[in-house]
Order: C-alpha cells, then sequence, then structure tokens
C-alpha cells in the first residue's frame, strides 16, 4: 500500500502541483473550483470563471419605510463572482482566482460568526435574473442594476403591484475597467445561457413554501406546496412553545424585502433567524436553501421521478435493506406509522440507491431521511440528501464508513486539544469515546436528542456546515464535564449524557435569581457554548485534523477490511498459508486500485485535453475521487478483468511478464484509448503507461485459459476467492499429481478427460511459454529485448539448478518439451481407430511409422533426445541472445536447436529427417513462405549435411518423428488422457520436476518480483534468447519452409502438416517474442496450408516418405542442397523442413564462427536476402511471425 | 433472588453481533425490560445497555453492547467488542445467510477478540417456526424446541445444523424467540455461567473463592447448558431479572 500511495501522490503532484493531500471531496480538496462550490453550495457543474471586488446595495424595503436606518439601504462591500449558471456575490473575501493563492481562496474556512461560508450576499441562478442594466454613474464607475425574477410565479399584474414592487438591487464593481468590461461580457453570455432555464426555475420554486406564503392573501385558498409530512402528522413540538408564527411573520417579513428562495439575499438577520430556529413550515425550504441542494433540483429537476420511474420494480440488496428499516425509521412519529410516510421514505431511499450506488444505503441514512420527510417534499429530501452525502458528510455512509471513522477520530483529537483534564479522565477509564460520539454524528444528533432541539442543531448545520457538528459534540462534553469526570464505564458515560439529552428542555440555571437566565433552556445553553466557546473551531480546522488522521483512518479500515476478505475465504484458501492470502489480497487490490487511478488520471487527462476551455483556466475538476479504489474509502471493484489479471500475474510470475513491451498491444479497445493518450503522457511520466509503472503484461493463450479455469462463474472477472481457489490448486498441495492433474484439465477444454491434438500442442507451447525465462527462481524481469548483450554467460548463471555445466535447464527444458509432445501423439488413442485416413500421405506415414517403431524400441527416444541435446550442447554454449551473439552460440544453439529439430521433426513430419536438411534448407527458405510443394521435394533430398556421429540417432528420431507424424495427421483424430499425461510427463525427468516444484514456484505470491532494475538485464533476456533464438535459428533456417520443424523448440504446430509442426514451434517462441495470437493465426493458416498440401501430394507424398527413408539413410546426400536452395529463394516450396532447419544449423555450427559476430557472415547461409538482417550467427532464420522482433534484435545486436 | 448475603458481583461486557435485523436489539430489550417493539428503531452505531443477572453464587452485571448489523457497520465492529468478555452472535433462523455472517463473526471474535471471550451462537425468532407455537404460549417452556425438524413454517436453518456447528466451535448454542421470550434469559444466565471467574474484574476476592465455582465446574455447567439448553426448565430460575 505504501507504493500505492506514493502513486497517488505523484499523479496528484501531476494534476495539480499545488495538492499534495487528497480525500475523496471536495471539502477536504480544495481545488479552487470546489472551494467555489462549497463556499456558495453550488453544484460541482459550477466553476469560477470571473471575480471583481465588488459593493453591493440593496435600497430600502418598500414595507419598512419610514425606518430611518433603513431608508438608506444596505452597503456591502465583497466580492462578485461569476460561474457557468451563477452569479453569486459574498462578503467573505475569498478569492477563486487562477493566481490567488489556495489559502486566499479557502479564507471562508475561517471563523464565520454566524455568516456561514457564504457570509452576507446573494447566489442567483443565471437564469433568476431578469433584467441588468449598466447604469450612469459619476466618476464613470461601473455599476449595475439587477432586477430579479423573484415571485416569477405571482399569476398576475394586480398580484405584484400589491405585493411587491420588484427586486432590484445595484452593483458596483470596483476595479480597472478592463476587467470590469470582461465581467460583463462574461455575464452576458450567461445571461443568454440562462433564458432557457427560466422554464425549470418557475417548477422547481413553485415547490417552495415562500411561494405560498408570500402570496396575497385572497390567494391563499391555492392548495400550498407540499412542506414535508408535517403539514399532515403535525410538526414535532408545540408550536406555541416554540413560537412557529412569531418566526413565520418575521420571516415573511425578511423574505418580502430579501427576496425568496433562489433570489434571496443574505443580510445578518437571515441568520439570526436560522440560529433562533426556522418556522416548521419553512424549515424544509431554508434548509434546501442554505445547503443548495436545491441549485441541485433546479439543474435537474426531474431526476427524482426519473430516476423512480426508471428503476421501477427493479430490485437491489440496497432496497431489501432499506424494506427491512422502513418500519423503524421514527416509528415514535405518527407519519412513519402511515402507509404514506413510509411510502415516501421508501422511495426517497430508494431512488437514491440508485443515483449513487456506491453508497447504496446505510442506516442512519433512514433516520435522516425520515427527519427530513417531515419538513419537505420527497424531491426536496431527495436532493437533500445527496448534498449530505457528497458534500456535508462525505464517507459518512459509505460502505466503509470512512468519513464517519475519520470525524470520530478528528472529534478524538478536538477533545483532547480543548479539554484535555476530560480527554486524560476518558484515558485512563479507558472510555472509548467514540462509542459515544459515532451515533451523534452519523444521525446528526436525529437520535439522540429530542427531535426539536435535533433540527434546530440541522438548521444551523445546512448553513454553516459540517463543523456545526463538532462544535455541538465539544459543547455537549464541555457542559457535562464535571460528571463525566465522575463516570469511569463506558456505562456511566453514557448514562449521564443520556440523562442530559432527556432534559434539554430544563431550564439551564434553574435556580437563578435572575428570571432571564432562569428561562434560558438548556439547549439553548448549549448552542452558546458551542457557537461562542467553540468558535475557534472552524471548517479549515477540522479538514487540518483530517488530512491528519485520514491515513491511519484508511489503513485500519483496510486492515479490517482485508482480515474480513481473508477470513471469508472459502475451505480451498486454508490450502494456502496466511502470509500467502495477505500477499494475495495485498496484490489483488493493489492491481485493482493501481489500474482505477491509472484510469481515472487518463481520463482526467482525456478530460482536460478535451475541453480545454479557453475561458476556464484552472477549471479541471480532479478533486473528486483522486482516491476512488482505495479499500478503505468504499466500494471499489473487486473484480479483476482480464487486463488486470495479467498484470496481476505479471506481478508474481515473470512468465506473466511480456518479452516485448514496445509492441502494441492489441487486446482492449480500452488500451487503444489510453494509447493514444499515452504518447503526450509519455514525456511527463511513464507511470502513465497503460501498465503503470510496472512490467508489461504478456498475453499468451496459456493466460486466457488460465483465466477461464480460474473465473469459475463465467463472469468475465475474477474475486479475490475466484483468485485464492485458483491460486490454491496449484501451490496449494504441492503435490505434483495434483499439479499435472490441474494442468490437464486447464486444456481439456469440454471436461471430457480428453486433450486432444490441438490440446496437445497447445501444452506444450504453454510449456515453453512458462519457461521461457527459466524455470523457476532467477529473476529475469528484464522484458527489454533490446538488452541483449553477453548473454551467454550471465544465463548460465541465472538458471536455477544448473546441473550440467554449460548447459542451463532451460535448455533442456526445451527438449523435454519436445519430447513431450512426441510421446505424447505417440501414445496418444485415436479418436476413431477405424476411421484411418484414405490420404496417401497418411499411409505413408503410417508405414514409415512402422519402421521407426521398430527402429525406436532399441533406443530410447525421449531421454535420449535430450541427452542428445545436451551433448550437442557445448558448455558454454547457449547464445542466449536474440538469434546470434557470439559464434560459439551460436553453433551451440545450432547444435541444440538441431537436436531439438530432430525431435521436431520427428514429430512433425514423418518425412523430417533433422539435420540433415538444414543447411541448405536454411539458405533457400525465406521466412514466411508457405510450406506447399516443395515439401515434397525436400523429402525426398537426401540431408546435405550431417554429423557422423548423430545419424543413428537420427534415425531413430526419424523415425520416431514418422510414427508421431501419423499421429499427427489431421485426418486422423486423436486425445491422450490423464494417464497418458501424468505418463508422459513422469517420463521426463525435467517436466516431472517441473509440475513438482518450478510450476508452482513460478508463482511468486509473497516475495517481490524482482524489479527489472536489480535483475542483471542479461539474465533475463539470456534466458528468454534462448529459447528465442532457438526457435528463431530453427525457424529462420526453415523460413517459409514450414518443414523446418528443425527448430529447438518442440512444439509443434497442430498436428496436421509436419511442416505445420515445425513452424508451430516457430510459432510458440515468437509467442513469446511477440504476439502470441497472430502467430497462433499464423500457425492456423500454415497447418491447412500443409494439410491441403498434404492431400494434394497424397501420392507424391508416398514417394517423398521414401525419400526420406533414402536421406535417412545417406545424410550426406548433397542434393538436398539444391532442394532447399529453391526453397529458400522464396520459392515458397515447403522445402525447408525441419531437416532443412538442422542441417542449416549445422553449417552454422561449422561455419559459426565466423559469421557469427557480424551479421553480413550470415548471409552466407541464407539465401535470401532479409535474411541478411535476420540472419545471426547462428544462421537461424526467424520463423514466420516473429521474424519482425527477430530480426530487430539481430540488426541491433550486429550493430 | 433470595440471597439475603451480599454476593460478590462483577461486571461482564458482552457485546452482540449478528446481521441486520435478526434481532440483536430486542433481544437485549427482552432481557432488560422484558419488552419487546415490532418496529424497534435500527441501532446506529450502538446502543448501550445494563441487566444484573444472579447466580446461585454471584451476580453479574452486563454491560451489553448492541452493535449495529448493517454490514458495512462492520467495520465499527471492533470498536465495540474490544474488551468485551461476551458476545452473543445472533442469526435469524428464518434466513440462512444470516448464519452465514454469524460464522463470520464467531471467527471474527475467535481471532481478533479477547482470549477466552464466551460467545453463544443465538438462534432468534423462533416464534417464526412451527415448532414455537407450544413454547410461545407458556413462554419459554419449551417443550418441543429440541426435537424440532425442519417442518417450521419459516425456518430455514435446522436446529442441528446450527448445533454442530457450535460444537465444533465450543460455543454455547440457543434458540430464542425475542418476541415471546423464550429461552432469552436461559442465554444470558448460560453466559453468565461460563464466564471463568478468573476474568471477572470487580469479582470479590474472598467472596469468589468461597462461591467454589471453578472452572472446571463452570465448565461443565456450560456443557449442560448448551446441551440441554434449549430443553432446561430450570434455567431461568437463575437469572433474577
Amino acid at each position: 500500500m505504501l507504493s500505492l500511495s506514493s502513486f497517488v501522490q505523484r499523479a496528484q503532484q501531476l494534476l495539480d502541483p499545488t495538492q499534495g493531500l487528497n480525500l475523496s471531496d471536495s471539502d477536504k480538496n480544495p481545488s479552487k473550483a470546489s472551494l467555489f462550490q462549497n463556499q456558495f453550495r453550488l453544484p460541482s457543474s459550477q466553476h469560477p470563471l470571473y471575480e471583481i471586488s465588488a459593493e453591493l446595495t440593496i435600497p430600502p424595503s418598500n414595507v419598512t419605510q419610514g425606518d430611518k436606518d433603513r431608508d438608506r439601504g444596505y452597503h456591502y462591500a465583497g466580492k462578485l463572482h461569476l460561474s457557468e449558471a451563477y452569479l453569486c456575490f459574498s462578503t467573505t473575501p475569498s478569492s477563486f482566482l487562477q493566481s490567488a493563492s489556495t489559502s486566499t481562496s479557502s479564507a471562508f474556512t475561517g471563523q464565520t460568526h454566524g455568516g456561514g461560508p457564504g457570509g452576507n450576499g446573494f447566489t442567483f441562478p443565471l437564469c433568476a435574473i431578469r433584467r441588468v442594466e449598466r447604469l450612469h454613474s459619476q466618476n464613470f464607475q461601473f455599476a449595475l442594476a439587477i432586477t430579479t425574477w423573484n415571485g416569477i410565479n405571482q399569476e398576475s399584474v394586480k398580484d405584484k403591484k400589491e405585493n411587491a414592487r420588484e427586486q432590484r438591487i445595484t452593483i458596483q464593481l470596483a476595479g480597472p475597467r478592463v476587467s470590469c468590461e470582461r465581467f460583463c461580457d462574461g455575464l452576458k453570455k450567461g445571461l443568454r445561457a440562462g433564458v432557457g432555464n427560466v422554464g425549470k426555475l418557475k417548477k422547481v420554486v413553485a415547490e417552495c413554501y415562500s411561494e405560498y406564503l408570500l402570496r396575497p392573501e385572497d390567494k391563499k385558498n391555492a392548495s400550498p406546496p407540499d412542506a414535508g409530512l408535517g403539514m399532515l402528522f403535525r410538526y414535532p413540538g408545540d408550536p406555541k412553545k416554540l413560537r412557529d408564527r412569531a418566526k413565520m411573520r418575521l420571516w415573511a417579513e425578511y423574505l418580502r424585502d430579501n427576496g425568496r428562495n433562489m433570489t434571496l439575499i443574505r443580510q445578518p438577520t437571515f441568520h439570526k433567524l436560522i440560529r433562533v430556529g426556522l418556522p416548521n413550515r419553512l424549515r424544509g425550504e431554508m434548509w434546501e436553501l442554505t445547503s443548495g441542494s436545491i441549485y441541485l433540483r433546479l439543474e435537474n429537476p426531474t431526476l427524482y421521478a426519473d430516476t423512480l420511474a426508471k428503476f421501477s420494480g427493479r430490485e437491489s440488496l440496497a432496497i431489501d435493506e432499506i424494506e427491512k428499516d422502513l418500519n423503524r425509521s421514527l416509528p415514535e412519529y405518527p407519519g412513519f406509522q402511515s402507509e404514506d410516510g413510509i411510502g415516501r421514505l421508501r422511495r426517497v431511499l430508494t431512488a437514491y440507491s440508485w443515483v449513487d450506488a456506491e453508497v447504496g444505503y446505510c442506516q442512519a441514512m433512514n433516520i435522516v431521511v425520515a427527519a427530513l420527510l417531515i419538513y419537505m417534499s420527497e424531491a426536496q429530501a431527495f436532493f437533500l440528501l445527496s448534498a449530505l452525502c457528497d458534500r456535508l458528510v462525505p464517507g459518512y455512509y459509505s460502505t466503509t464508513m470512512y468519513g464517519t471513522l475519520l470525524d470520530q477520530k478528528v472529534f478524538e483529537s478536538l477533545v483532547e486539544k480543548t479539554m484535555p483534564i476530560l480527554w486524560e479522565h476518558l484515558v485512563r477509564s479507558d472510555v472509548q469515546l467514540s462509542v459515544v460520539s459515532l451515533p451523534w454524528f452519523l444521525s446528526l444528533y436525529i437520535n439522540s436528542m429530542p427531535l426539536v432541539f435535533a433540527f434546530r442543531v440541522l438548521d444551523v448545520f445546512f448553513v454553516e456546515g459540517p463543523k456545526v457538528l463538532f462544535q455541538v459534540g465539544l459543547a455537549i462534553l464541555r457542559i457535562n464535564g464535571e460528571e463525566l469526570l465522575d463516570a469511569t464505564d463506558d456505562g456511566a458515560f453514557i448514562s449521564v449524557l443520556k440523562s442530559y439529552f432527556a432534559r434539554l428542555d430544563e431550564s439551564a440555571h434553574p435556580k437563578s435569581e435572575n428570571p432571564k437566565l432562569r428561562a434560558v433552556t438548556r439547549f439553548q445553553e448549549l448552542m452558546v457554548v458551542a457557537f461562542k466557546e467553540f468558535s475557534g473551531v472552524t471548517q479549515s480546522s477540522i479538514t487540518e485534523l483530517r488530512l491528519k488522521n485520514k491515513d491511519a483512518v484508511l489503513n485500519n479500515i483496510e486492515s479490517f477490511a482485508k482480515r474480513t476478505a481473508i477470513r471469508n475465504l472459502a475451505r480451498d484458501s486454508k490450502l494456502l498459508s496466511p502470509e500467502e492470502l495477505g500477499a494475495l489480497y495485498d496484490r489483488f487490490y493493489g492491481v485493482l486500485y493501481e489500474r482505477q487511478q491509472r484510469d481515472h488520471i487518463l481520463k482526467e487527462q482525456a478530460k482536460r485535453a478535451k475541453t480545454n476551455r479557453p475561458r476556464v483556466p484552472d477549471a479541471p475538476d480532479h478533486d473528486d475521487h483522486i482516491e476512488r479504489g482505495r479499500v478503505g474509502l468504499g466500494p471499489s471493484t473487486s473484480l479483476m478483468d482480464y487486463d488486470a489479471f495479467r498484470e496481476f500475474l505479471a506481478g508474481m510470475s515473470k512468465w506473466a511478464i511480456s518479452d516485448s513491451p514496445t509492441t502494441p498491444r492489441r487486446d482492449t479497445f480500452t488500451d487503444k484509448d489510453r494509447n493514444s493518450f499515452y504518447n503526450s503522457f509519455r514525456k511527463s511520466d511513464a507511470f502513465l503507461s497503460p501498465w503503470g509503472a510496472g512490467p508489461e503484461p504478456a498475453d499468451h493463450e496459456f493466460l486466457q485459459r488460465l483465466f477461464r479455469n480460474w473465473d469459475v462463474d463465467s463472469s468475465s472477472a475474477l474475486t479475490l476467492q475466484n483468485v485464492v481457489s485458483g491460486l490454491a490448486r496449484i501451490k496449494g498441495k504441492r503435490d505434483i499429481m495434483g499439479t499435472i492433474n490441474y494442468f490437464f484439465e486447464l486444456h481439456d477444454d469440454d471436461g471430457d478427460g480428453k486433450v486432444d491434438r490441438e490440446g496437445i500442442l497447445r501444452m506444450s507451447e504453454a510449456l515453453l511459454f512458462l519457461s521461457r525465462r527459466g524455470l523457476e527462481g532467477s529473476l529475469s524481469p528484464s522484458n527489454s529485448t533490446l538488452t541483449l548483450n553477453g548473454m551467454t554467460d550471465s544465463m548460465n548463471n541465472s538458471s536455477l539448478a544448473n546441473d550440467v555445466p554449460g548447459q542451463s535447464v532451460n535448455e533442456r527444458f526445451l527438449g523435454s518439451v519436445s519430447a513431450f509432445i512426441r510421446r505424447c501423439f505417440e501414445y496418444a488413442d485415436p479418436d476413431h481407430p477405424r476411421n484411418q485416413p484414405p490420404a496417401a500421405s497418411a499411409t505413408t506415414a503410417t508405414t514409415t511409422a512402422t519402421q521407426a517403431q521398430e527402429q525406436g524400441e532399441t533406443a530410447e527416444q525421449p531421454v535420449p533426445t535430450s541427452d542428445d541435446l545436451l551433448q550437442l550442447a557445448s558448455p558454454d554454449a547457449f547464445a542466449i541472445g536474440d538469434d546470434d551473439d557470439d559464434d560459439d552460440d551460436d553453433e551451440e544453439e545450432d547444435g541444440d536447436g538441431g537436436d531439438d529439430d530432430d525431435d521436431l521433426l520427428t514429430m512433425d513430419s514423418p518425412t523430417g529427417t533433422p539435420r540433415r536438411a538444414a543447411k541448405s534448407s536454411g539458405e533457400t527458405s525465406s521466412p514466411g513462405q508457405p510450406p506447399p510443394l516443395i515439401q515434397l521435394t525436400n523429402y525426398s533430398i537426401p540431408p546435405s549435411t550431417i554429423d557422423g556421429e548423430s545419424t543413428d540417432r537420427r534415425r531413430v528420431s526419424k523415425a520416431q518423428s514418422v510414427k508421431a507424424n501419423a499421429a499427427l495427421d489431421p485426418s486422423n483424430p486423436l486425445h491422450i488422457t490423464l494417464p497418458t499425461f501424468r505418463m508422459v510427463v513422469l517420463a521426463d525427468e525435467l517436466l516431472e520436476q517441473f509440475f513438482e516444484s518450478s510450476f508452482p514456484a513460478s508463482f511468486h505470491v509473497i516475495e517481490a518480483l524482482g524489479s527489472s532494475s536489480s535483475a542483471s538485464p542479461t539474465t533475463a533476456s539470456s534466458s528468454l534468447t534462448t529459447f528465442s533464438s532457438l526457435g528463431m535459428g530453427a525457424g529462420r533456417a526453415v523460413g517459409a519452409a514450414l518443414g523446418g520443424g528443425g527448430a529447438g523448440s518442440g512444439v509443434s504446430a497442430p498436428g496436421g502438416a509436419p511442416a505445420a509442426g515445425g513452424r508451430g514451434l516457430r510459432g510458440v517462441l515468437d509467442n513469446i517474442v511477440t504476439d502470441g495470437m497472430r502467430v497462433a493465426a499464423e500457425v492456423r493458416r500454415r497447418m491447412e496450408d500443409a494439410q491441403k498440401e498434404l492431400e494434394k501430394n497424397a501420392l507424391p507424398g508416398q514417394r517423398s516418405g521414401n525419400d526420406e527413408d533414402d536421406e535417412e539413410d545417406d545424410e550426406d546426400v548433397p542434393g538436398f542442397e539444391h532442394a532447399s536452395e529453391p526453397g529458400g529463394a522464396g520459392t515458397g516450396k515447403g522445402a525447408a523442413y525441419r531437416r532443412a532447419v538442422s542441417s542449416s544449423d549445422r553449417d552454422l555450427l561449422s561455419g559459426a564462427d565466423a559469421e557469427a559476430s557480424d551479421a553480413n557472415s550470415i548471409g552466407r547461409v541464407r539465401g535470401s536476402s532479409d535474411a541478411g538482417s535476420m540472419g545471426d550467427g547462428n544462421g537461424n532464420g526467424n520463423g514466420n511471425g516473429n521474424g519482425g522482433a527477430a530480426k530487430v534484435v539481430g540488426v541491433e545486436f550486429d550493430g | 433472588m433470595a440471597d439475603s448475603v451480599p454476593k460478590p458481583s462483577s461486571s461482564v461486557k458482552l457485546v452482540l453481533l449478528g446481521e441486520a435485523a435478526v434481532g440483536k436489539s430486542s433481544l437485549v430489550l427482552r432481557f432488560v425490560n422484558n419488552d419487546f417493539q415490532e418496529n424497534k428503531e435500527p441501532t446506529i452505531g450502538a446502543a448501550f445497555l445494563t441487566q444484573k443477572c444472579n447466580l446461585p453464587t454471584r451476580t453479574i452485571k452486563f454491560e451489553i453492547w448492541d452493535t449495529a448489523g448493517q454490514e458495512r457497520f462492520a467495520s465499527l465492529a471492533p470498536m465495540y467488542y474490544r474488551n468485551a468478555q461476551a458476545a452473543l452472535v445472533v442469526y435469524d433462523l428464518t434466513k440462512p445467510t444470516s448464519l452465514i455472517k454469524a460464522k463470520h463473526w464467531v471467527a471474527e471474535l475467535q481471532r481478533q477478540a479477547s482470549p477466552g471471550i464466551v460467545i453463544a451462537l443465538v438462534g432468534n425468532k423462533l416464534d417464526l417456526t412451527s415448532d414455537s407455537t407450544g413454547t410461545a404460549e407458556d413462554d419459554g417452556e419449551s417443550s418441543a424446541a429440541a426435537d424440532s425438524g425442519d417442518s417450521g413454517d419459516a425456518r430455514k436453518v435446522s436446529t442441528e445444523e446450527a448445533k454442530t456447528y457450535a460444537e465444533e466451535e465450543s460455543l454455547l448454542f440457543f434458540e430464542t424467540s425475542a418476541k415471546t421470550g423464550h429461552n432469552v434469559r436461559e442465554v444470558f444466565t448460560a453466559i453468565a455461567n461460563a464466564i471463568p471467574e478468573t476474568s471477572l474484574k470487580s469479582a470479590r476476592g474472598p467472596g469468589a473463592g468461597a462461591g467454589g465455582v471453578g472452572a472446571g465446574r463452570n465448565n461443565e455447567e456450560q456443557q449442560r447448558v448448551n446441551l440441554g439448553g434449549p430443553r432446561d426448565p430450570n434455567a431461568k430460575e437463575g437469572c433474577a431479572c
């Protein structure tokens, strides 16, 4: 997690250098825009576009004429702000200019003296402005007269006359003429755009009770707007005691003078009126206005109804949870014993759970919403709830409730700071404060205090913000301080407070002689203490404390979540150690988190690039959810898609790291999207690559298989459980049989216990894929093909368990794999024994096969092959680099290649005489050529170069190959069963070891996979290269000639055509280097070609078979050369069989020294021109697809 | 109850855990006030109540932390089960998922709570099952509970299943109805009996010793209560509340 957070920090710095810290909500993330939105309670669509110092003049009201003070009107100096759709004035001198420092913009977070963040002033939607006139004034001052749509819903002119003159205020702009002009231009534009919204405004305003309140008496018979359940079931509290009527009169007067709802102007009286408690019927509207939720409603007036309609009839977990609580939300209020009240509650909570699915439903929301519904309509409550969740108490109701926990920590620090004695007492008596205070905050005191008082707290809370919750909490503790000091356990502590809350309405000074003092209730006392004594608790001090405690809280939550998640895993997780599970959990969520971060940043970048509004220099709105995805912050995805899975594996297993990071990936479209941004980011920071700072994961058929296998629900996404279960099967039991079975099952697509020819090849491809960076242990993170120098030596070092000096396990493993394929085919069961292919070739194959068998029996094939390899390979040998670096290497490689080739040959092409053809074919073959006709020819041609010693072996292998080839015949379906597979695996020591240890061990769950920097590049490249060079060598030599089975890798392409088989091998290797899919396609294509070829040449095939025999006999036959040449020329004749390859390899071997170092020398070997570039000392041609990559390598290397 | 001699008294912190709406608060309300409310407000955070329980040899004062059940409140739970000596993990007999959740809680407690915490697994809402009909009337005198089949109308969790699990994990086990009060006091009594003497913080030394309730005997008792709980008509007499 540490690395994650540093990652986030970097990202944030990149986005906005002024911010080092962030929470997920704008409240704690003081970007200018969010500060602005916060101050004026505006929706997140609004940005500060222009601002200018100004003086606001409110004319004396007609109602209060005669009052001398008011005759002069009111003047306020402050700042005028313009956003996209709002014109705001505030006496709080904050600035959101781009150049303004953050502290200026957050000035409002200081003490507000009851003014709330908005201070005195107004927040007019532009659509509520009817007219703006420029006034002629002395001194050439810039003055605007603004007329609003105040009372827009009054039906008749008469009403208007009677009721009020229109609301008209003047504003003098102070500033250079230019800025005034600019401001006015902006205003003009905004006004024009706002005209269309007047309709909306009318609709929204119609739901405000003030409209009804201010109607002339004779119009009052119309039904008033919905002011909550209280209108039907009475409002809580005794209206007389609350002096509701008096308050209503005061408010009516204020609204008449200063505008109502949208056009209300905040003056000091406004704030005073709120402090004494809102009258019942206006409470909803004022809450809506002061919290700013009315602007959300204005933005999308039908959202509530639309949401309900859209999701009507749908079900969700949240809805189940809501249903459970409907009957128990403020059950003592009569409105919630009725269907009407419960119905409203249900609808509001449900609608919100749809709109904000991340929050869904949290207990306590039911209580809060129930309280809101007493005073406001459903739609109003809906928007207010969303203002609460998003801005006022962010994170309180999230799935992890991090906001709640965080604010508890903040509260505790405040107590510690302001009441050190009490704090010490709490610590000493081991009372945990939050067990007491948490419900206060979570339910906004609604279920702690009697409702009437809780609503008074809410009145202030909505104007002045979350700090009010803290102030009130502190005041409660302060007032009860002495009694609390006597309490020594949770129980006593709680009962003190319980009884306090029960007596809030009593006199605070019952024994006082002063009647005035006696009249002061405990609640009033509470409010005074809260706002006077704790006036130092400000938004900014809270913000600061939140930032300070954030990490600790999130870490706590995360460790809890982790513990829970791990514990809740199914039984099979027990197969892994707790440490492994912990590490897996971290890796799993780490990958998801990082991906989300990247995604977010990339999106932001895109947005920025796209919008790039010149008018909004600092608009980018990255404030929200910058940390989305962090477990502690709530719902983050817990599903891993295929790409994430690859990334996840790449963090654990070196084989899952792509070999060619630069290769454009073509897997998902999202990547494409990313790629388009990718370039622009690159310069600034590498971690913005689609894969972040980590290595690019490989994409291989095996990964897809694994993913599908683990994805037991076929949901195309893995849960942690899936991943754990999946890994438990591989790593858990540590028993070879289990692993073997698993591997088999992985390739048994239809689960019938059989793996067909195709599957066998897949298996071997997978084996090669898994082993290409070495079998185990050593780190080979380097994913760049560029670092290919001096591989030879390092390679040996790197490969673990290097038994045979000079030859790495990895190399031997190639042999094992090739033997594996051969054996698989050898022991495969025919699907339909009777159904023997009529094709001539097939017959040939069979015949040869028989011969082969005989021979084969004498010599044990599989092991010998590997032995052969060993022998052949010179100790230092393996040129690990790409194609050939050193001559020696080349030689060895060739040798190995040759052997492998033999194996391959054996397997693939019936005709194949492994090595002999090699040289010639190598020369002749041009990469990428289809195998066709020529193959036959080649067959007949005796191999040009042969190593005498190997003849026998070759024979054997040939025989085997023949036999295997029979098996490969596509028209002769076959399969292996699990027992066969097991047997084949166990027959080879290396394979056995692979399944016993190295495969399970290749998942480095706990230890870190070495970073690319730490591992020596050569190591990686070397092991990689080994294979690839082998493959390539063979491939290249074979080139177009599919037949060139000589490739070191025994992996044959799908059965049918031998030549194709050779291809397949190459393909595998290519895969490693480049792109698996393409190769696969290629392989397949070739296979088909080859098969066609076979069919076509059925008869000749036979002949060729004979020829082959001949070849075998005399390996030295020169004729071969000639044959191969044409192939090489690019005739596309299948000429190059693997033998061809092998022979070419041989040649290389002999000539290797000379050729090796410079590419030029290669020229000799390869007939084709391109070969030049690719050609390495080894003379290995690149196979089909990989040619490109190999080429690059070769060139670089040479260079 | 009838003891004139002051018995040693000690307080025990007990926490209730379980899925939302399984009846945790109702169990407490029944135990503390012998009351039942059809629509009990959901607990926000946690509620705190106390109740005494008189055992023959001592008095136990339960400090009950009744926690909120909704999943997302789970991360608050450690705050409440901190230092708890006993826990009631409640599930709803009519909701199989609630038993799974209960198992999670048990695991959490076993790993994270104070060692030696006494845990009781309680299946609530027995009144909704058919085998409760007999018991509902005479409030606690269960005649049919023991051989409760799965024939109950709403019962979805068999007694056998939960009991087996409880035995595996050495938990006390009860099926209760907060609505009828069936078995509720028995649960608390059994817990009181199962609390090891040594973990009682304010137990008066000599008194406790004289009480002679050794750990071994406790275990026996616990065992007895555990197995016989649902049937034991005498269980309630231990509790003076």
